[in-house]
């Protein structure tokens, strides 16, 4: 590689959903003088929507993204059930428990999928592990128990979300103000029992197996683990009335890199009250943060990290045991290390797996939901912890149920400004007056922001859409360098 | 058992050319394999592929191509860097390979595409395109050879 270049681009960043790119700015001395993670795909889902009927909104938002559309599914649904009529905390308890079944089933299964196949191989593989070690093949190949356990649970989290939504692609599990389908004990039976499919107990103890792994790893790397890529931040996060961990349905919490509250448990209805979305004319992606705090020191981190950071406990006893343990090693204190995302993850499936254990063994969960009257009202709000965080969907109708207005603050719009911040660690830590730039160089940065398992609207995948360039421009912007892949 | 998988998105245009190609099968033709829609493929269809004889990838494709599809054998692939979420077909076949052992005769179907906007509904020229691979398909794959499967 040219060792006289000026500015290095990854395009797209790999393994990470849709289109991304890092450019890192050096000045004439090699030092690192800007580094920016950019989105280069706009995606117009909140125009592409307005004049649908309202009721629509639950099952058009699915094909957002191909990997969380239950996410986006139950965000929509809480937001039109409001303009149906029907508040949270007046949904039908079966509604409810249904939808929240399916969603700890989304998160089990995402965050599975993250870890085995797209965080693993960093982890097992290292840093600087060349690049036919960093992928999920190298996984199967020489780790093949840990590669079908993650395959095992990603499938059981798949074949619930098909067993409530009655398939895994255009299911509907929520209808306005309730439900669409009764979850029938025959259905349910299938997951408390091992079949081609493990059971839910074998679930939770593989759940507890990778958490001791995570565990495990950190005691042996953590010099790694607790400086890469870290820096402090504010953390925002839905928490439940006790301040417990909240995923469904909850109150908007958010904290600074030092633990003080910077919002105190606020009403999904208020956000707009709360938060700012800026725009930086490098990124189609906006910036969002608190107004009170400002564009500058108002962002904050969203997904597992920053939600075991700004809940009180856990409501299930063993993730609840495993968050003591991952407080206790900040001394209580706010986790600012970016590697750990991966060690909150793995408490999360854990709590997630015993959340769907106790809700498949209770007996209102197989009841039939009535519908409850319409009731109409102009706008919706619904908030929902996605599995890579805090997802807003806030829409507005006409008085013929049309929607005339549509605002999505997804999760990885949140982790905007966190991610920036990564890529500028590893550019200064890592690239800074370097005189060759290697490929385990490069591939820090893209460690870094897989941390945040970000989505950047996966949507269109079409055979042959998608190289991986890597390009190498002089100050003059002349291309040095340049090294393409292909998906297909 | 042959699994036939439709991979797209039928919300960005000419990305539902495989849903809409699986779509056409399940109303023109007696197919006695699985259908399955994917929005991609995932991690755990090297445990369902596992159990098929035969396996056909479907999707739409972004460039040109002669007759507006190309049919051709599926190759076994650990070349996974570049994806995010996704796995190319032949990917899957390797994990399929490595993880249990099997190995399903395969091919992939690419049916070229024009349009990938967020908007329902195909282009024409992806209709036309759709034709072509259907036609290719019933007389020279589904009547020769999945038919009696």
């Amino acid at each position: 590689m040219n060792t006289t270049r000026r500015k290095i681009t990854i395009d797209p960043v790999t393994r990470v959903e849709g289109h991304g790119r890092v450019t890192v700015q050096m000045d004439e001395q090699g030092k690192v003088k800007q580094a920016r993670f950019h989105v280069v795909e706009f995606r117009g889902f909140e125009r592409f929507i307005q004049g649908h009927p309202y009721w629509e909104a639950p099952l058009l938002v699915q094909r957002l993204c191909g990997i969380c559309p239950v996410s986006h599914h139950l965000a929509a649904a809480k937001a039109i059930d409001q303009i149906y009529g029907v508040d949270p905390e007046d949904l039908h308890p079966t509604a409810s428990k249904i939808r929240r079944l399916l969603h700890f089933a989304q998160v089990f299964q995402s965050h599975s999928l993250h870890f085995f196949y797209l965080a693993s191989p960093d982890l097992l593989f290292g840093l600087d592990a060349p690049v036919e070690k960093r992928s999920v093949g190298a996984v199967a190949t020489e780790h093949r128990d840990l590669a079908r356990m993650g395959i095992q649970m990603r499938q059981f989290g798949q074949e619930l979300i098909k067993a409530l939504a009655g398939k895994k692609i255009h299911g509907i599990t929520a209808v306005p103000g309730g439900v669409h389908k009764t979850f029938y004990p025959e259905e349910r039976d299938y997951f408390l029992e091992d079949n081609n499919t493990p059971s839910i107990d074998t679930m939770i103890k593989w759940s507890q197996d990778v958490v001791s792994f995570i565990k495990d790893y950190h005691n042996q790397n953590f010099n790694w683990l607790d400086s890469f890529a870290s820096y402090p931040s504010g953390h925002l996060g839905l928490v439940g009335r006790d301040g417990q961990l909240e995923l469904y349905d909850g109150f908007l919490r958010a904290i600074d890199s030092d633990g003080a509250v910077t919002l105190n448990d606020v009403h999904s209805d208020q956000y707009l009250k709360y938060f700012g979305e800026g725009v930086e004319k490098w990124s189609y992606m906006k910036f969002p943060f608190l107004r009170h705090l400002g564009r500058k020191d108002g962002w904050n981190r969203v997904g597992p990290l920053a939600r075991l950071n700004v809940c009180d406990h856990i409501p299930t006893p063993l993730a609840n045991e495993e968050f003591r343990e991952f407080k206790a090693y900040t001394n209580g204190q706010p986790n600012n290390h970016t590697m750990h995302s991966h060690w909150a993850r793995l408490i999360e499936i854990l709590h997630c797996a015993e959340q769907i254990k106790l809700l498949l063994n209770d007996k209102e969960i197989l009841d039939e939901v009535p519908r409850p009257p319409v009731n109409r009202r102009p706008e919706g709000i619904g908030i929902i912890e996605a599995p890579r965080g805090t997802l807003i969907h806030h829409y507005k109708a006409d008085e013929k149920g049309s929607i005339t207005k549509c605002n999505l603050i997804v999760s990885t719009t949140h982790n905007n400004e966190p991610m920036n911040r990564a890529v500028q660690w590893v550019a200064q830590n890592v690239l800074d007056q370097q005189t060759e730039i290697t490929e385990g160089m490069l591939n820090q940065v893209e460690v870094a922001i897989r941390a945040y398992d970000p989505c950047l609207s996966c949507a269109t995948h079409a055979m042959g859409k998608m190289p991986l360039m890597l390009t190498v421009l002089d100050a003059a912007g002349n291309v040095i360098a340049e090294h393409v892949k292909n998906s297909s | 058992m042959s699994i036939l998988f439709g991979i797209g998105n039928s919300g960005r245009n000419d990305d539902g050319l495989g849903w809409a190609f699986l779509d056409r099968i399940q109303q023109e033709m007696e197919f006695l394999g699985q259908l399955e829609y994917r929005y991609q493929l995932q991690v755990e269809d090297a445990e369902l592929i596992s159990r098929a004889d035969r396996v056909i990838f479907v999707d739409s494709y972004q460039g040109d191509l002669p007759g507006g599809f190309q049919w051709q054998p599926c190759e076994t692939s650990n070349d996974v860097e570049f994806t995010s979420h996704v796995l190319p077909p032949g990917s899957v076949l390797y994990l399929c390979q490595d993880l249990y052992g099997k190995s399903p005769r395969a091919d992939l179907l690419l049916i070229q595409g024009q349009s990938w906007g967020l908007k329902m509904g195909m282009s024409p020229e992806a209709e036309r395109n759709l034709d072509s691979a259907l036609r290719f398909f019933r007389n020279k794959v589904h009547l020769n050879e999945l038919k009696r499967s």
